[in-house]
Order: structure tokens, then sequence, then C-alpha cells
């Protein structure tokens, strides 16, 4: 079963849409291009803000992070030269999480496929500038070095490595994150898949 | 020929593309070239092509509005300066400068006085992503002011920028036969906003009301031709006739 996914559901925000996988539900809304703060301001390229906030509470260092690597991948993929001075804002509220608690790195890493996308297809929602597409993916490697797809929550707990993995529409790796114990091929393998799937 | 779906990043494929008698083509929105010679799409979208203008562009429902100079806009005055109005285009976006001479007629002494919070009915002068964006009120070349000025009284509705787009096409080419069927039966004033506002006065405000939200409702709700000839036969009964 592929994921989920319900347009513009948000009628004030610029763009909206609310992405499942298997294991997360995220609502994810952009504002932009709007006005930027002075200390925010950069004079050749738009600013991107991206503000996620798990089910409950406002969030911490882990969101912090999250929110790093998200940035770092839309900025390969908007045009930020179109709109300088700007300030294009993107909120991704965690709506729902797999039953199964997941611990550390596994939980990072397992949600930051659902978030990617959802940020992307919000994007492509307001008609926002992009040079490419975006699809992540989440990929496990079970012991016998078989590589998964679209894990759901069986596959995590019995898996020896996990990994985030997103590429454009041309074949260009845009985000590797991993968690677990794999070796130097397994990741290799599991780059090929992802290549593919994507 | 069928219409063409893009998504960002992909190549519109050069058999689409209009033959230009002078050898330029012209870019639209939602397009952007990379030399030396693919044309790209910058956001999802249904490419409309112009073979008479060799133009090429991408339409797309939602997004907010950017300023391109000639789009006539329903701005709203946030605060004036000695030299210029600062008005509102876009929420949340930089003003617009509208000058205080920019309209028909005017001098220092004979100007119009416009408060915070007026609407008025210009177009863009000048729109570039590096400076800001400026109005006028007037046309620079005729010095007329052709519809344009100050609005009063009425009523602004939002409604999305594509959709003031196919209002603003005229003979019904862009599908929205809703203002034609009213006006039949009511009389009424309306001044349209490439940025997505829709200024309506008519003599009672259960008319402008009634037209104001049936607008919305075509946009929002995407009704056909058929759907809003019935809306607007209910709105006539409703408002007795």
């Amino acid at each position: 079963m592929g994921p989920e996914i319900n347009h513009h559901p948000l009628s004030r925000a610029d763009g909206s849409v609310s992405f499942s996988n298997n294991l997360y539900t995220i609502l994810a809304a952009v504002n932009g291009p709007v006005e930027v703060q002075r200390r925010d301001e950069l004079p050749e390229e738009a600013a991107i803000e991206v503000n996620i906030r798990p089910v409950a509470g406002v969030g911490g260092p882990r969101e912090r992070w999250l929110e790093s690597v998200v940035t770092a991948v839309l900025r390969s993929v908007l045009l930020v030269h179109m709109h300088p001075r700007t300030l294009i804002q993107i909120t991704l509220q965690i709506t729902k999480l797999p039953t199964q608690k997941l611990r550390g790195a596994w939980k990072d890493v397992s949600v930051l496929p659902a978030l990617v996308n959802a940020a992307f297809l919000a994007l492509a929602d307001g008609g926002l500038p992009m040079q490419s597409t975006v699809t992540a993916e989440l990929f496990t490697i079970s012991e016998d070095g078989e590589i998964h797809a679209s894990s759901a929550e069986g596959d995590l707990s019995a898996c020896t490595g996990a990994f985030a993995l997103a590429y454009n529409q041309h074949g260009e790796m845009l985000m590797n994150e991993s968690a677990g114990n794999f070796s130097l091929e397994a990741w290799e393998k599991a780059g090929d898949t992802a290549a593919k799937f994507c | 020929m069928a219409a063409v779906s893009l998504i960002p990043g992909e190549e519109v494929p050069s058999d689409r593309l209009p033959k230009a008698k002078k050898g330029t083509l012209t870019l639209g929105p939602g397009l952007r070239h990379i030399l030396p010679s693919t044309i790209s799409a910058t956001t999802p979208g249904v490419l409309q092509v112009d073979h008479k203008k060799a133009a090429v562009w991408l339409e797309y429902p939602n997004g907010r509005y950017q300023p391109s100079v000639g789009d006539l806009v329903v701005a709203q005055i946030h605060h004036s300066t000695s030299e210029a109005y600062s008005c509102i285009v876009t929420p949340h976006t930089p003003f617009a400068l509208l000058g205080q001479l920019a309209f028909e007629g005017a001098n220092k002494k004979t100007r119009p006085q416009l408060k915070a919070g007026d609407m008025v009915y210009a177009r863009v002068s000048r729109a570039s992503k590096y400076e800001e964006t400026e109005l006028e009120c007037v046309s620079a070349s005729t010095g007329k002011a052709d519809g344009m000025g100050p609005l009063k009284g009425g009523m602004v509705f939002d409604v999305s920028p594509s959709f003031a787009r196919r209002l603003m096409m005229g003979n019904g080419k862009g599908g929205v036969i809703v203002l034609d069927e009213v006006g039949e039966k009511a009389r009424f004033e309306v001044a349209v906003g490439r940025n997505g506002r829709l200024w309506l006065d008519s003599g009672s405000v259960a008319v402008t009301i009634g037209i104001g939200r049936l607008l919305q409702q075509t946009d929002e709700e995407g009704w056909d031709v058929e759907a809003q000839k019935k809306a607007v036969r209910k709105l006539v009964k409703d408002l007795g006739g």
C-alpha cells in the first residue's frame, strides 16, 4: 500500500498537504514568499524556515536537528534566487506516530522521509518554484542482508540498520541519514536500491 | 492536442513550443530557461501555449500572487508618507508604493487625500525581485485614469489569483459567467484585482454580499457554467427578483 496524500486541506495557507505512510502522518503547511525579519534576511536568496512540531509539546533539540536536515534538503531543491530577501516558511506537524515506541537514532531516522515528502508536496501545492522533485523513503536492512523499502513497524524492530534516503527525479541523492550497524557494502546496496525506487 | 501536465524540474517537450516569427519565445510564470536550450517547469501545472504571441506558461490554481508589471490590482492604503502611499497588495509582503501624484490631473494642490484603510484600483508600474513594487493610478502614456483610482463604499472579497485571472479574461473565456448573468438582473459595479481581491458595490448590502459570496463559492468549489447558472437563478429568487 502506498502513502496517502490529501491535497490542500488548509485553505488559509499558501500550500498544504496531509501525508501518511506506514509509520507517520504529517500535516505540512507552507507560506511564502513572505516578508522576512531583518535579522534573517539574505541579500540574494529566500530564507527557508522549517518548524517541526511533534505530536505532543513544542519540541526540543531533536526537532531542531530534524529541522536542519529538512532545511538542507529543501534548499537544494527550491529556487531561492528567484525571491531574494523573502521568507519561505514551512510548518510540519506530526499528527500520528507508529504504535511501536522507537528510541534514539531509529526514531529520528524513521520520521525523516515522511517529513521531507510532506514538505515537498506542500511546496508544490503552494506553487513555490523548485528545480526538481524530491522523493524520500525509509529503507531497512535485515539480518540476512535484504533491503526493504516502505518499511512497516514490524520491519523496523527486526532490522539491523535503517536508512533515510532522498533522491530527485534525475537520480541525484539529496539526503542520507542512517541508524544501526551496517557495512559499507550494505550502504551502497541500499543506495542503489533507493535510486531505482525513487 | 491533449493537455500536458508538468512537475517541477520536468522539461517541456520541444514539439509543444510555438514557432516564433521574430525568433523570440516569451516564457510566462512557472517556467525557466536553462541555457542553452532547455525550458523546464518550476511548479506543477498544465502547459498553456499561445501561438499568436509565441508565449508559453503554466497554469496552476494555488499560490500567492507575485506582482508583475501591467497587472491591475485592488490595493489597500496602509499609511502615507510625504512622497507616496504605502499599500498592501498581498498580505505579509513588503508594501507597494503609490506615488501621491500618480493620479489623473493631480498636482500638489489638487490631489486625492486618501486615508489608511481606503481601497484603490491601481496598475503595477514596477515590479522586480530586487526593488520595491510601485503602483500608479494613471496611465503613464495617456495621462488618463482608465477606471483606476480610489474605490468608495462597497465591499472587498478574497478569491484565488488564478480565479481573478479567469474573471479578467472577459467574453466568458475564463468560464465564469456569474457576473454576466447577474448583470442582467441587478445593477452593480465591480473591480477585479489580479492579486485575488474583488471590489463590489451595489445599491443594497444584500445584493453585494450575495454576488460576492457566489463568486467565492465558484472559486472554492470549482463550479462549471451550469452550476453557476443554477446558483445565480437561486440568488435572484432569494433576493426577490
